[in-house]
């Protein structure tokens, strides 16, 4: 459906996007992150048309966005990073003007507005002046232009940011219910969001594609190892010296852990099963096992280490 | 509705969204009715000649005020991204605004219709001379406006672009002033007088004020707008890159 290979795009000196390419599949969800000016916004530029790649190309359901601009935004709902808004106009009247300009009119025209003014719960403020919204339903009025005319595939640039916690729930659920029909890339940088709507990501940092893949295949690929947390009644260096004899365990950590408890963080290879043998020490001994626990790592972690190793590009097992 | 139709639309409604096209109106009214009073009753002439005379130098200063926000405001806010984004040519999404901010001066002229008005009243006004200033004016008018919408799209403040097309404007008229063109020629032979002929307002402006209706007159009014026109669309797409 989405299609980017090999862009290049420099402002300047600067180079915003460096050889990205990442394609998406009908009906999938792309939760694009990266940190503050990584290039997302710039790639998404790009795919809407707004901004044309210096060399590499970039397709939306097979139509280049060079070739045909035109017929690749009448496909493209877009909410681009700061509100698109008309501060001037009350919300109606602004969805009207984008549904207008998107070819939209009469009956069909009505519908669309009625539709969109539920979707994002615009009811109670659409007859009101843009500029006494509150950020959240100026945030939600921009996602409304970007769903008037129903488009296939939906480019949503930070569409949580600045909002409060209950706001950003609003944002995903909406996003949520959307994801069945259409095709969404969503970017952020904040990774807590990602997961609750989608598990494909693509990383960018520094204008490249440090890893594209499920959430779940990044980790291992980041991390490398799995990590466990174990804690017995024991003394510390006794049950320390018992797991260093252990097979299949790469690093043992004493870790702070409750009064009268040996508590230590140890790394194994993904997919090998320890927690069965880890069990068994604590019987065999005669310590109460206190915690044993499969701790994944976060995506803050897996986050941390690829734009560290961001340097070497990585391609995870693609979906 | 057309694409051109519907930026239009928008657009003309902005003017009318905030006090301030209201405060451009009357400032309009006032002093340019009021500019032409206060001769007239000494001269006791029923022609609009000292009216439209004003209008090169008075335009100078209100269409780039009408004209600055077209891109600028746009691309402040943000909404730049989303009209480049709405499935129309840049060149349709220009031209609603161009012919929206030309809609509210030529909503603005008509309040000076009182003038001809009160002529024909009092006295026996040469109407084609007055047709064809309104003329002038229009085609004046639609000069500046394309010198402002190009500098609007220029800049990203409306302050800026402001002045830059009040310069740029002012620039058209100062070489077809006979004064600075021989000036002009006096440094570097010739110079003076190509730019006069070539971009000179004056001259063109004059003979639609005489109601002298030239093909090259009209020419240059209608051919100067659409190259800046032109050269705003090339903007347009060429900042893409």
């Amino acid at each position: 459906m989405i299609e980017v290979r090999n862009v290049t795009k420099r402002f300047g000196a600067t180079v915003a996007l460096d050889g990205v390419s990442f394609r998406l599949d009908k009906g999938e969800i792309l939760g694009f992150l990266g940190p503050n000016g990584a290039g997302k916004s710039t790639a998404m530029k790009i795919v809407t048309t707004f901004l044309a790649p210096d060399s590499g190309t970039v397709s939306v359901d097979g139509i280049d966005v060079l070739r045909d601009p035109l017929e690749v935004r009448g496909r493209i709902g877009y909410l681009p990073e700061n509100h698109p808004l008309y501060v001037d106009m009350m919300v109606h009247e602004y969805l009207q003007f984008v549904g207008r300009a998107r070819g939209l009119a009469g009956d069909e025209l009505r519908r669309r507005l009625e539709w969109v003014a539920e979707a994002c719960g615009l009811g109670s403020v659409y007859r009101k002046p843009i500029n006494e919204l509150s950020k959240g339903f100026r945030q939600r009025t921009g996602l409304a232009q970007a769903l008037i005319h129903d488009p296939e595939v939906l480019i949503l640039d930070e569409p949580t940011s600045g909002l409060d916690p209950l706001q950003i729930i609003g944002i995903r659920e909406l996003i949520q219910s959307l994801a069945r029909t259409k095709t969404i890339i969503f970017s952020t940088h904040i990774l807590q969001e990602v997961s609750p709507v989608t598990d494909r990501v693509v990383i960018i940092n520094g204008g490249r594609i440090i890893a594209d893949g499920r959430i779940g295949e990044l980790e291992r690929a980041a991390m490398g190892r799995n990590r466990i947390f174990v804690a017995y009644r024991a003394p510390a260096a006794e049950a320390e010296a018992a797991l260093r004899g252990l097979a299949g365990l790469h690093e043992v950590r004493p870790v702070a852990g409750r009064e009268g408890a040996a508590r230590f963080e140890v790394r194994t290879d993904f997919g090998q099963d320890v927690l069965a043998p880890l069990g068994r020490l604590g019987q065999s001994r005669g310590w109460d096992l206190l915690e044993l626990q499969e701790s994944p790592f976060s995506l803050e972690d897996t986050f941390i280490a690829l734009t560290r190793q961001g340097a070497a590009p990585r391609e995870v097992s693609h979906v | 509705m057309s694409n051109i139709g519907v930026i239009f639309r928008r657009e003309f409604a902005a003017y009318f969204n905030s006090p301030i096209a209201y405060i451009f109106i009357i400032v309009f009214l006032v002093l340019n009715c009021g500019l032409f009073m206060t001769p007239f009753f000494l001269a006791q002439l029923a022609d609009m000649r000292d009216f439209f005379g004003n209008l090169p130098l008075f335009l100078i200063f209100f269409i780039p005020a009408v004209s600055m926000r077209l891109w600028a405001e746009d691309k402040r806010s943000g909404t730049f991204e989303l009209l480049m984004t709405l499935p129309m040519k840049s060149s349709e999404v220009m031209l609603g605004k161009y012919f929206a901010a030309m809609a509210f001066y030529v909503v603005a002229l008509l309040g000076t219709l009182t003038i001809p008005i009160m002529l024909s009243v009092l006295g026996n006004p040469d109407l084609g001379a007055v047709f064809g200033g309104y003329l002038g004016a229009l085609l004046l008018g639609g000069l500046y406006m394309a010198v402002g919408i190009f500098t609007s799209g220029l800049l990203r403040d409306q302050i800026s672009a402001f002045i830059l097309g009040m310069l740029a404007c002012f620039a058209l008229f100062l070489v077809g002033i006979p004064a600075v063109s021989a000036t002009i020629d006096g440094w570097v032979g010739g110079l003076g007088s190509f730019l006069q002929n070539a971009f000179g307002l004056m001259p063109h402006y004059q003979a639609l004020q005489r109601g002298v209706l030239e093909l090259g007159d009209l020419a240059y009014f209608l051919g100067l707008t659409a190259v800046f026109l032109v050269l705003n669309a090339v903007w347009l797409e060429g900042r893409k890159y």
